[in-house]
């Protein structure tokens, strides 16, 4: 054979060698569709409503793309083919060539960004946004009405709408933050409020610590009174006491407790103290820290006068005009405004550019210069026409209002050939630091985004390495983490307090502080995401540490603690998320199933039929345990459907009562934590469980990324954005799932980079899926 | 009688507990631009409880004159007289209709809109509102054209019902087909809303003050304009909504300054939210029943809790959430305790029921110039039923309405046939409104 007769032949062989390998739908997908799947999703049978001749031709994997994902959803997690059938051995082959499919498709589809529409500022972001602007402490969360929710977040700007109401308190924010900012309106002469323990204002917290709440109605100094009754023996050494406004400890001092040696029939002391603080409503402590000598009294000695020396009253008088001067004044006031026009323009067009979070134009200065004007005709000072300035930007829509510019805002090209853009380096700007802080941006960020250099190479993930160091990134532990591990909502739960004597606002407290404080320690060391299904590490403080029944953990502030046995260990052995996931008297293996699969795996399912029956409440715990009755779940075919996934997980958990108490007793009954996986595998405790569970990262890491995309972006996800999720779930795998590289890639992202203008004529704002999703949830 | 300019400022409303009888004097006409001379307006409310009722113990056996009232209706029965039932009223628009699962979603988006909500969380899109379209109409002559009230929060975080919206759950009015108005839940805020900060200022403060407003309002009017100019659509959309509210608020403003005065409603602004949720009740209810005496607006909507809500009721002794109970598949203990929860709450309207008629207004009472609705969207919780909704009227709206009867209609008569007729009496003449076929007639039968 000649040369080049061989090499063809060769060349020939080797092309047959790799067609003859290469998967297709026929050699792959088809055989496994014929042996295992058809035999139940026929035309006759049709299990679970699937008819898989539907899905029988080459071309459904794009035209029935929804349906191809629920397959590959349910492959990939081992519940088909269901327990009984044999797994296929190139099961694996059709998984692989379904997923490369699936990007091919996409790959050759042009990318689209999406957009995301006009946002207004949520309630935090306007809290934090205040704060970095004018250092002004402002609470919109006790002001505002509640943000609606979208996809589970509240930052989705289709969402978010600004009713007439919402307006009046604008406007009214805007006067009284103006004011508190200046300061320059007088005080009125100062009152005294009293809060003593024999009226219903003061709740005592502990033997050693009362708490009040209390409206601050101006920023000024106070002077804040503390009654003591009470003396104890002679050689009692002096205790130190604290003051706390909302969690935060003000100051410190210490007490004498010994007799004064003075006679009273009454012994009483006071203390006081001297504070600059801030307007709003606060819930304030004091107790003394530290304090051993109560552990030696009984209960009726605690509040003798004799035998203790305790607190019973608060007492704050004031506004009295503070000798520092206002953070918020030293930050506005960059120049003496008094010294004339120059000045008061330096200080409105710094103010304008960094309210609007841009370069501002002369005229839109002028706009605002003129309310200086207005108020100086009415005989007002300087200041305090800067003072009517500033309430003006606060409630223009450009500072209210996240908005992005299109080129193209209506796209003029139908049929999909839209024009993709990239956002403005500005809008980044802006985009990154509501991500990342819910606030505005800092100097430093906004002016690299003005200087055009904010993408060029290296800078921005600087950016992003600055902005998560930085402490305002706790925002994502409040507000990303707050909402996707529904911890909200441990402000408005109510365990019955027959059944959970334990609860009350401390334990809730301290709750909330774990998972948040676990969540900011993943993100800010960069741990892996593994570490949130199983962990060998938490954070607690002294009461939830009782609580958990974890020794050797004293004191009010939370630290980290090694976990020495495996009863708790990553989020789902967390008191908060376990309390959350349960009803009022009894936890619901149902709730918490439905739980782990919507916001771990990202597998909701859809919901139950309405007339499910109820569960008999009388008899969990006495004559048949939660489990017990919860078996008719799996026994009734339709139920088994979904529920035998998700019941199943919520066993797994039944180790942690309806807050999150571990127990081994259900009422009569031994806790029964065994479950089998929908793919075969087995677990019989919740330490058992969490690990069935990390062999689904990959889907948990999916999850996330879904997650995180849409907190970021402020709008759901749609067909268009799979590839994005495709791209950043398989990077992220790459590396093993640092918890930041999922926030440095959905930065540098195409939706997060670009958007394009609306596409008219179908009146789809960009990334919404039109019509009920296949992704339903279930009720409460 | 508060009024504006016709009566000197001191003469005020005594007392909240009290039940003074304060004449409607002619010199009080003026104050009332649209009523007829000498004639009180008519107001409406709707005071909404979710997750349905009981109907076993809410439909009395009978038609006609009504005598004994059922087990839930009992409060009520000093008041037959001035109450008025209705039967097989329906919210077809409620049902499923191909939609599946979410009822709750669809039944409270549907009950004020007459529209069949589009299904999704993030694409929400309702109709206007039956009590906005009576509010744009006529609201013009009050200071507020209506108030939105709730007792509930929305819940922080998590997902409503069945792929819908929360905001179709926590809202029942709809100003647009996008956006609701959330109501107003703390008792402060509303006390601050109806009748001002409480900062006492001088009447030349108070014009500046107004005066800056809206200059203010004038200068983001046009930052508006200007920002909308390069947006598409959507952004557009967002940006009118918000100067919707805008001019709303610039109206109240004006309205404000043509009253000139402040109106002191002799009662310590709340604190917050009361723990207790009768005293919560109680306090809102006292707050709408002075700003409808004052004529500050005539069209209320009050979402007790919100549909779907899985609220307890520790004050009567129920730790579990309203709506696991309503799923009770008919089983005894726990139909009691529905029934219990919604006694409950009728006992409060009834309360409030009470205060309205002890209030005389003209030569009558402020009940007898009301339409006070209370209703569900529902009607058996259970099985999620959308027909012979619980619904009754408290009150005559200015001799119109003839009450002491239940009258029960023919199977299927849609609900918005009562809307329509409302609409109606409080001057708004509308061909359609949902799935209306026609006014409800025999509610003014003599």
């Amino acid at each position: 054979m000649a040369l080049g007769q061989r090499l063809l032949l060769t060349l020939s062989l080797t092309t047959l060698l790799f067609a003859a390998d290469a998967p297709t739908f026929e050699k792959t997908v088809q055989p496994v569709l014929n042996s295992t799947c058809s035999p139940c999703h026929n035309d006759q049978l049709a299990s679970g409503g699937l008819n898989i001749a539907a899905f029988a031709k080459p071309g459904s994997i794009v035209e029935s793309r929804e349906g191809w994902e629920r397959i590959l959803e349910k492959l990939r997690a081992g519940e088909m083919p269901p327990k009984g059938i044999p797994r296929p051995p190139q099961l694996d082959a059709v998984i692989q060539y379904l997923q490369g499919e699936f990007d091919k498709a996409d790959r050759n589809v042009k990318p689209d960004p999406g957009r995301v529409t006009a946002r207004r500022l949520n309630r935090s972001e306007y809290s934090n946004t205040i704060r970095d602007l004018l250092a002004v402490d402002f609470h919109a969360e006790k002001s505002f009405p509640t943000d609606d929710l979208g996809n589970g977040f509240d930052n989705i700007g289709d969402i978010l709408t600004v009713s007439p109401v919402l307006m009046e308190k604008y406007m009214a924010a805007a006067e009284s933050i103006a004011a508190r900012a200046i300061g320059a309106d007088p005080l009125p002469k100062p009152i005294e409020v009293q809060y003593h323990a024999k009226d219903k204002r003061i709740r005592r917290v502990d033997a050693s610590t009362i708490e009040a709440s209390h409206r601050i109605d101006f920023d000024g100094e106070y002077l804040i009174r503390f009654g003591l009754p009470g003396e104890r023996a002679a050689d009692a050494k002096p205790v130190v006491m604290g003051f706390w406004m909302d969690g935060k400890l003000l100051q410190s001092m210490p007490v004498e407790t010994k007799p004064s040696g003075l006679v009273y029939f009454n012994p009483y002391s006071e203390e006081q103290m001297r504070l600059v603080l801030p307007e709003g409503d606060h819930v304030f402590r004091a107790g003394f820290i530290d304090d051993p000598f109560v552990k030696g009294l009984t209960p009726k000695e605690l509040y003798d006068n004799k035998k203790n020396k305790f607190f019973d009253s608060i007492t704050f008088v004031g506004p009295y005009p503070s000798k520092v001067e206002k953070a918020s004044r030293k930050k506005i006031l960059i120049c003496d405004p008094n010294s004339g026009a120059a000045c008061v323009d330096k200080i409105l067009s710094t103010l304008a550019h960094r309210a609007y979070r841009r370069p501002v134009t002369r005229a839109e200065v002028a706009s605002v210069t003129k309310f200086v004007a207005m108020a100086k005709a009415d005989g007002q000072s300087t200041e305090q026409g800067i003072q009517l300035a500033i309430q003006a930007m606060l409630v223009s829509p450009n500072f209210l209002f996240r908005i992005e510019h299109d080129p193209f805002p209506t796209d003029p090209a139908p049929n999909g050939q839209f024009k993709v853009h990239k956002i403005s380096d500005v809008e980044l700007a802006s985009r990154l630091s509501y991500f990342l802080w819910s606030s505005m941006p800092d100097d430093e960020l906004s002016g690299l985004a003005e200087a055009g250099k904010l993408r060029a190479p290296g800078v921005l993930d600087a950016q992003v390495k600055r902005l998560l160091a930085d402490p305002r990134s706790s925002a994502l532990a409040d507000n990303f983490a707050g909402q996707w591990l529904e911890l909200r909502n441990l402000d408005v739960v109510k365990p019955d307090p027959q059944k959970f004597p334990e609860w009350g606002p401390d334990l809730r407290d301290a709750m909330k502080a774990e998972t948040r404080v676990f969540f900011d320690y993943v993100l800010r060391e960069n741990r892996p995401l593994a570490d949130f299904l199983d962990a060998r590490y938490t954070f607690l403080n002294e009461r939830l540490a009782k609580f958990y029944g974890i020794p050797d953990v004293k004191g009010a502030d939370f630290r980290r603690v090694e976990l020495s046995t495996d009863q708790r260990g990553g989020l789902l052995s967390q008191a908060g998320v376990l309390t959350v996931s349960s009803y009022p008297t009894r936890t619901s293996v149902v709730i918490r199933g439905k739980y782990i699969l919507q916001n771990i795996l990202g597998a909701p399912v859809p919901p139950p039929p309405a007339d499910v029956p109820l569960l008999d409440e009388e008899a969990v715990g006495t004559s048949a345990s939660l489990r017990q009755q919860m078996e008719t779940h799996r026994n009734n075919a339709v139920c088994a459907s979904c529920h035998s996934k998700m019941d199943v997980l919520g066993f797994g958990l039944e180790n942690y009562d309806g807050i999150g108490k571990w127990r081994t007793m259900d009422g009569k009954f031994p806790v029964d934590a065994s479950g089998t996986m929908p793919n075969g595998k087995t677990f019989s405790t919740p330490a058992e469980m969490r690990a069935a569970l990390t062999d689904r990262l990959p889907d948990f890491a999916r999850c996330m990324v879904e997650k995180m995309l849409t907190y970021s972006l402020g709008r759901g996800l749609g067909p268009n954005d799979r590839r994005t999720v495709e791209e950043i779930t398989r990077n992220w795998a790459a590396s093993g799932y640092p918890f930041q590289s999922l926030l440095y890639q959905v930065v540098g992202s195409l939706p997060f980079q670009s958007r394009r203008g609306e596409l008219t004529g179908n009146g789809n704002a960009g990334g919404l899926a039109a019509g009920p999703t296949t992704k339903e949830v279930a009720p409460r | 009688m508060i009024t504006r300019k016709a009566l000197p400022r001191r003469t005020f409303l005594r007392g909240m507990g009290t039940a003074v009888a304060l004449p409607f004097l002619d010199a009080m006409a003026p104050a009332f631009a649209s009523a007829a001379p000498g004639k009180p307006p008519v107001r409406m409310a709707f005071v909404y409880v979710p997750n349905g009722i009981d109907m076993r113990n809410w439909n009395p056996g009978y038609e006609g004159k009504l005598t004994e009232l059922p087990r839930i209706l009992k409060p009520l029965e000093p008041y037959k007289d001035d109450i008025l039932l209705l039967g097989n009223l329906t919210h077809n628009t409620g049902r499923a209709l191909l939609d599946g699962a979410g009822d709750h979603g669809r039944c409270c988006g549907s009950y004020m809109t007459g529209i069949q909500v589009k299904k999704s969380t993030t694409d929400i899109k309702a109709g206007v509102s039956m009590d906005q379209i009576v509010a744009r109409q006529i609201g013009g002559q009050t200071r507020f054209p209506s108030l939105e009230l709730g007792l509930e929060d929305a819940r922080q975080s998590g997902d409503c019902d069945s792929g819908y919206s929360c905001a179709y759950t926590n809202n029942l009015a709809w100003r647009s087909e996008t956006q609701p108005l959330p109501p107003i839940l703390d008792p402060r805020a509303l006390f601050e809303h109806l009748f001002g900060n409480g900062v006492v200022l001088s009447p030349e403060a108070r014009v500046r003050q107004a005066r800056y407003r809206r200059s203010i309002l004038d200068f983001v009017t046009e930052d508006t304009h200007k920002l909308e100019s390069g947006l598409g659509p959507t952004d557009k959309r967002k940006l009118e909504e918000y100067l919707g509210s805008i001019r709303e608020v610039e109206r109240q403003i004006e309205k404000a300054e043509k009253d000139n005065q402040q109106i002191d409603p002799h009662m310590e602004k709340p604190y917050g939210v009361p723990a207790d949720f009768a005293e919560h009740f109680k306090l809102m209810t006292d707050m709408i029943t002075i700003a409808f005496q004052a004529d500050l607006t005539r069209v209320l909507t009050f979402l007790v809790t919100h549909e779907g809500t899985s609220r307890a009721y520790r004050e009567i002794g129920i730790s579990d959430g309203h709506h696991p109970l309503t799923h009770h598949r008919n089983q005894p203990d726990l139909m009691e305790k529905v029934a219990q929860i919604n006694c409950y709450h009728l006992k409060q309207f009834a309360a409030w029921v009470e205060k309205l008629k002890a209030t005389k207004e003209g030569d009558g009472s402020l009940l007898d110039n009301s339409m006070i609705v209370y209703g569900a969207g529902l009607s058996d919780g259970n099985r999620h039923l959308h027909e012979d909704l619980p619904t009754l009227i408290a009150g005559r709206g200015g001799n119109y309405i003839k009450t002491g009867r239940r009258v029960v209609y023919r199977k299927e008569t849609p609900m918005c046939n009562l809307f329509l007729t409302m609409m109606d009496r409080m001057g708004v003449h509308m061909e359609n409104f949902g799935d209306a076929t026609g006014k409800l007639v025999g509610l003014d039968l003599a």
